[in-house]
């Protein structure tokens, strides 16, 4: 009998964990009460803002998530997710030991570690000047403060070029994804292509928002880079940010295509074994449309998210608490320091989440896990900041790595 | 340096200093009034929403409370367009002295108050999130006064009248010169300067008043008293709801616009920038307010903010307010809080001070007005000019009290407005920027052409862009963004950083439970995905 996992949460590190468990074999079941967190994600795969991290790796305190995954689990989740990104015709370039440099919305500098073709074709190690496409009705992409932002930094920008979409106008704002789900279609590419050609003169290297497809992506890239005849790349909105949906549908697809049961929309509570004296769980307990119905697992992974998604849940009086299990989270805080001074210092209540032991097994402050069976991986696990240290996606897939492989040895 | 004159200049662009432009106006003087920052950036801006009926000070301080009773009903005529009129409880609870109840009933009476006392089950017909721990509830004539509206109607008065209103403007000297004053004024967008030689200048600063006072050489002493506010995300009442007991920290509930305000605290500082909020403040306003509505801590809090009230206090004074000392250890601790109110400036006259400087320090021309509230604006304006108006031989009498102040055309920075005129607008002209404020692109448009100011705090205030639920974490960049197309030099981040920072000091101290999540929303897209980055990290 295959060993069964019960996942709960559907961003990155709960999607990536189901699709590579149930290519072991195991049987998935996938639980989300919400979305997950790529829609709010640029779609790159950040691993450590200062770049270089394989050698100061064991300079990291010992219970952050990266150095607890360890340097080998993290090059074997990278190259597994690279090969199911291209295995989904979303193909990245990347790679542990180089960073790209790439520009943001704001015209600021992302660094990371791996990116889709589409985005890394805008790094900004390459000297060839850019031109930034600014689309009228898209309200959520502004090509003056990229442009702004990247001369700032001494980047040579040529100019901004007006690019009408070819449709008549919507009553409404069209959010990123609508104009992604349009350029998949090759009938609509190719009005594109004839109305934006002439505005192309002289033109090197495109910036562009990053609406170019949402499934077909790799597809409508391609054939627009042949057709308009620069080089274009994609810089990513405000949220809902394509990129991130792209892995987020691919990852969905693929998980459903392994055999993943995939559940959306209850919320659960987990389920200690009766049988075992309170050392294991049994699963969880979905409140559906119909009821509470029972999710049995040999294991059970947490990958709820941290401070934005709902893995822990905290109070006025400064308590913290898992949110499936009720587990305790420790702080050593007070709440009114949680939260520090100025936005864009590193920020205590960031680094709140489940302490977890070798395996990825929520513990208590002396590494003895609270259950044999029960395992978290991605933003719910403690130790790091992961916006401050541009660490998050690196984080989500080591973790959900090494996490699959405890639960399934 | 060039060299103008005015016959007043008025400092500081509060409602107190607009309020004496525009009654110096209308008694045809030459009028400049000079604001360091932007319309309702100061104290003004900063408070909680409440056109007092008199009610909260009939015991503590009977004056004032005929001054509100009287002002009140002025403003409704003069001004109705920035007013609500919700309406305001009094709510004695099981928690409180009943004979607090009778005491402040007869006192009502004496100062002629309309006061109804309406049985607890009529009050939760109408507020139905009020406590039902209601033993009796008297209705007054309070009402949610937008102070945004109010000022913007007072400049654009001045400015009708003929006044000179100048934004982002600072006094950076003031000396005495033949007989009045000389002013060094200062641009704060392109640091240019010139000389203003006015006849007598009235000194309307609020904190800064003591710091004004000083470029001429005059020490003036102030107390500074810390109010913090909390915005609840939605309207959880409709009428403003006041506790039927001593004035004290949290004992107001005021709803404005589409969300209610809880206020506020009272915390002794030492300087008018010091508006930091501790965790103390917040949990005392939320914990006083669930005493008005039980489930007042299922509902989001959506912002904290505070403003500073400065009351004079000159030397013979101090010895009755030891705590309210400048020079005191414990200023701006919690200390002796909740329950004590040692060293609040609560605890001091909440009526304005006039001082002329002639007299007080040899200084003529030269006039402080101190205090007061901002329901008694215009009387407190009143006062000055007539003192003004006095020494300058003027004879018109004052005309604020017939003389409606003139309504903002397009009221741009109200939301009741907004729908109907998207509707009817073109679908390229209904782009929305901000959703939870429905501020759509040419609103946007038009106050960058009107303010001539690009940043995002000013947009804020005349839109109220970002002030919503996502506090910013969207709208900002796309704000920026219409900016950097209409204007030819942006700043390199649109000016983003410093704004997201600025929404960030007002999710800071609410920062659990959804709160927290907000503020990690906001930080998530600002810094994760757009890389925005403080001035001092791009050094670093």
């Amino acid at each position: 009998m295959s060993k069964s996992l019960l996942v709960i949460g559907a961003g990155l590190a709960g999607l990536f964990a189901s699709v590579l468990a149930a290519r072991r074999g195991a049987s998935v079941r996938l639980i989300a009460e919400g979305r997950g967190g790529l829609a709010l994600s640029h779609g790159c795969i950040d691993l450590w803002r200062d770049g270089e991290l394989r050698f100061s790796l064991a300079r990291l305190d010992r219970s952050h998530p990266l150095r607890l995954a360890g340097w080998p689990a993290l090059e074997s989740a990278f190259a597994a997710f690279l090969e199911i990104m291209h295995e989904a015709r979303l193909p990245f370039a990347g790679s542990l030991d180089r960073v790209w440099r790439l520009p943001t919305a704001l015209g600021a500098t992302h660094i990371t570690s791996g990116a889709p073709v589409s985005l890394a074709s805008g790094t900004l190690d390459d000297p060839e000047p850019i031109s930034i496409g600014n689309l009228p009705a898209l309200r959520d992409f502004s090509a003056e403060l990229v442009a702004a932002g990247l001369r700032s930094q001494g980047v040579d920008v040529r100019g901004i070029v007006e690019l009408e979409l070819p449709q008549p106008r919507s009553p409404r704002d069209l959010y990123p994804q609508e104009i992604a789900d349009l350029f998949d279609d090759p009938d609509y590419r190719a009005q594109v292509v004839s109305a934006w050609k002439p505005k192309l003169r002289g033109v090197r290297r495109l910036g562009l928002p990053a609406v170019l497809g949402r499934d077909r992506a790799l597809e409508a890239f391609a054939s627009l880079e042949q057709d308009l005849g620069v080089a274009p790349f994609e810089i990513p909105t405000l949220p809902p940010s394509v990129p991130g949906l792209r892995i987020e549908r691919a990852l969905r697809r693929l998980a459903v295509e392994a055999g993943v049961d995939l559940i959306e929309g209850p919320s659960v509570r987990g389920e200690v074994d009766g049988r075992s004296a309170g050392k294991r769980v049994s699963g969880a307990v979905g409140a559906t449309a119909g009821g509470p119905r029972g999710y049995r697992a040999h294991a059970v992974l947490l990958a709820t998210g941290g401070a934005l998604h709902g893995g822990w849940l905290s109070f006025a009086n400064g308590e913290v608490q898992e949110a499936v299990f009720g587990l305790p989270i420790e702080t050593s805080e007070d709440r009114e320091d949680w939260a520090a001074p100025t936005l864009y210092q590193e920020q205590p209540f960031a680094r709140l989440g489940l302490r977890v032991d070798a395996r990825f097994r929520p513990c208590d402050r002396r590494g003895r896990p609270f259950f044999e069976n029960l395992f978290a991986a991605g933003g719910l696990v403690a130790g790091s900041d992961r916006t401050f240290e541009g660490s998050r996606q690196g984080i989500d897939l080591a973790s959900a790595f090494a996490a699959v492989e405890a639960a399934l040895s | 340096m060039t060299t103008r004159s005015t016959q007043l200049l008025v400092i500081g662009g509060g409602a107190t200093g607009l309020g004496v432009a525009w009654d110096a106006c209308l008694r045809g003087l030459s009028v400049t009034l000079v604001e360091q920052g932007d319309l309702g950036q100061g104290t003004s801006g900063r408070y909680h929403g409440l056109l007092h009926s008199g009610g909260r000070y009939v015991l503590s301080d009977p004056a004032s409370a005929a001054d509100c009773r009287r002002e009140n009903a002025l403003l409704r005529r003069l001004i109705p367009h920035a007013i609500e009129p919700t309406g305001g409880f009094f709510v004695s609870t099981q928690a409180d002295s009943p004979e607090y109840a009778d005491e402040w009933l007869v006192a009502c009476g004496r100062l002629e108050l309309p006061v109804d006392e309406i049985g607890p089950a009529t009050a939760l017909q109408r507020e139905p999130l009020l406590t039902p721990r209601l033993t009796r509830v008297f209705e007054v004539q309070d009402a949610a006064l937008d102070s945004f509206d109010l000022l913007h109607a007072l400049a654009r008065g001045v400015t009708q009248a003929g006044g000179t209103v100048l934004l982002r403007h600072r006094v950076s000297g003031l000396v005495p010169h033949g007989g009045g004053l000389l002013a060094r004024i200062v641009s704060h967008g392109d640091e240019s300067a010139f000389q203003l030689e006015a006849q007598y200048v009235v000194n309307a600063a609020g904190p800064f008043a003591g710091a004004v006072a000083a470029m001429a050489g005059v020490r003036l002493p102030l107390a500074l008293g810390k109010g913090t506010m909390v915005a609840m995300a939605s309207r959880l009442t409709h009428t403003v709801l006041n506790r039927c007991k001593p004035p004290h920290d949290g004992d107001i509930i005021v709803p404005v616009g589409t969300v209610c305000i809880l206020g506020t605290t009272d915390v002794p500082v030492r300087s008018p920038t010091d508006l930091a909020m501790e965790a103390w403040e917040i949990d005392l306003l939320l914990s006083e307010g669930q005493v008005l509505i039980p489930t007042l801590r299922r509902h989001r809090a959506l912002r904290a903010w505070a403003g500073i009230r400065a009351l004079y206090r000159p030397a013979a004074d101090r010895a009755s307010h030891p705590g309210g000392d400048r020079a005191s250890s414990r200023l701006g601790t919690p200390e002796g809080h909740p329950g004590g109110d040692r060293g609040a400036t609560r605890t001091l006259p909440r009526a304005h001070v006039l001082v002329d400087h002639a007299s007080t320090d040899g200084v003529p021309g030269l006039v402080s007005i101190i205090g007061g509230k901002l329901t008694t604006y215009r009387k407190m304006a009143e006062d000055v000019v007539d003192h003004v108006a006095a020494l300058s031989r003027v004879k018109q009498p004052c005309r604020t009290a017939s003389t409606p102040l003139p309504a903002a055309e397009s009221r741009h920075y109200a939301l009741d407005s907004r729908p109907i005129r998207l509707r009817s607008a073109s679908p390229v002209d209904s782009s929305i920027v901000c959703e939870c404020e429905l501020v759509s692109r040419p609103d946007i448009e038009d106050a960058l052409r009107q303010s001539g100011s690009a940043d995002l705090d000013d947009l804020r205030r005349d839109l109220r862009l970002g002030m919503g639920p996502c506090q910013g974490a969207f709208c900002a960049y796309r704000a920026a963004a219409v900016a950097a197309r209409l204007l030819s030099d942006p700043p390199a981040d649109g000016g983003l950083a410093a704004f997201a920072q600025e929404r960030w000091r007002g999710l800071r101290p609410l920062a659990w439970g959804r709160g927290l999540r907000q503020a990690e929303m906001l930080r998530r897209v600002q810094v994760e995905l757009l890389g925005a980055a403080s001035a001092t990290a791009d050094d670093g």
